[in-house]
């Protein structure tokens, strides 16, 4: 049995985080996985999820967060490729129903997105934000 | 036509893999993010060296990837290793990808990966190892428990009584057992109806002394 609420983070970074919090207040349960320790400071007074200290590549640490019944990971260390195994590791191994990878460069996402694993690139993102945001001013000007 | 490797991280692992692949008559080439060490490659005759990082299409573009028979990647990152494994199998159609890898519980996922061949590193120094110990010390090879348990091992000759026999047919002494049979390359933890072949090696565990019978049922004589 799958449980239901349970999503995955790894890397206690700003996202790592952020995304903890938000996942959070909307009710979900999550699990929150840094190598450091200092990292989880991050995290507001009141966070009450679970956090482990480990390294998010080991699968003794995976086992322990009980990866095999969560229904989501968040790979979002400071590292692509670390996040790409990650991914990959929750995917194949745990079977994990929803993956997504925090990518900063995308041009690795290819070998996530055979696998069925999400890919999200803040450079991307931001590109396109900025972009709608030129395309509003200068519809504003022109009317 | 000459076959050409392309490997991807590593220092002193290239400078002596390459040297042996080019003596065999391969075309290599290393990809290296550190600027010192792709300096001291360069020196090496016939090394092309790519400086820049083998996980970034691109450099593995620039370093014509696409047209290598075999990748080699050998940094000291599990993660960097199999985005370079992974990346030149689907994204350039390399045809043999091998992978080193530090973390020897992830040598099977690697496989599953798509890595064809990995490599680990401390798997392989242990067995090393662990082989000399064995060869030096035919017999008696570790003594545990206070030297009550003995670890030993037994090559069978084509000669020898239990050759044929199933493990269950054999009449071993009480508190020894055949912990695993070495065949070939492969080890093989024994059931009941394993059949002993000629040329085996047996890893036997036994307490109290009872090691010396056991040699007796299965060489039919004291071992050496």
């Amino acid at each position: 049995m799958k449980n239901e609420n349970v999503t995955v983070i790894a890397g206690c970074g700003r996202l790592g985080a952020h995304m903890a919090e938000v996942l959070l207040a909307e009710g979900g349960g999550v699990l929150v996985i840094d190598r450091q320790n200092d990292a989880f400071g991050k995290l507001g007074a009141g966070f009450d999820g679970i956090l482990l200290n480990g390294d998010a590549t080991d699968l003794g640490v995976l086992n322990e967060a009980d990866l095999k019944r969560a229904s989501a990971l968040i790979a979002a260390t400071g590292d692509d490729n670390t996040n790409i195994l990650i991914a990959q590791l929750a995917k194949s191994l745990y079977n994990v129903p929803r993956v997504i990878a925090r990518l900063y460069n995308p041009a690795r996402r290819s070998i996530n997105e055979a696998l069925g694993i999400g890919n999200i690139s803040p450079v991307l993102l931001v590109t396109r934000e900025i972009a709608d945001a030129l395309n509003i001013m200068r519809n504003e000007e022109a009317e | 036509m000459k076959k050409r490797v392309v490997i991807i991280g590593g220092f002193h692992k290239v400078k002596s893999l390459s040297a042996s692949l080019m003596n065999k008559g391969y075309t290599v080439t290393a990809i290296n993010a550190n600027r010192a060490n792709c300096e001291l490659l360069a020196e090496i005759p016939q090394l092309d060296v790519f400086y820049g990082d083998g996980t970034e299409p691109y450099i593995l573009e620039s370093a014509n990837v696409q047209d290598s028979d075999i990748v080699i990647a050998l940094t000291n990152s599990d993660a960097d290793n199999l985005v370079v494994c992974e990346l030149c199998k689907s994204k350039f159609g390399v045809q043999k990808a091998v992978s080193l890898i530090s973390d020897p519980d992830k040598t099977e996922f690697f496989i599953k990966m798509g890595v064809d061949s990995v490599v680990c590193e401390i798997s392989s120094i242990t067995s090393i190892i662990e082989q000399q110990a064995f060869l030096d010390e035919i017999s008696t090879l570790v003594p545990i428990g206070g030297g009550r348990i003995k670890i030993s091992q037994v090559q069978i000759p084509n000669d020898a009584p239990c050759v044929y026999r199933q493990v269950m047919e054999l009449a071993l002494p009480k508190n020894v057992l055949i912990g695993c049979i070495m065949r070939g390359d492969e080890g093989k933890i024994p059931r009941g109806d394993t059949v002993i072949n000629p040329g085996d090696v047996l890893v036997l565990i036994s307490a109290n002394e009872n090691e010396s019978e056991a040699h007796r049922v299965l060489l039919g004589r004291d071992a050496v």
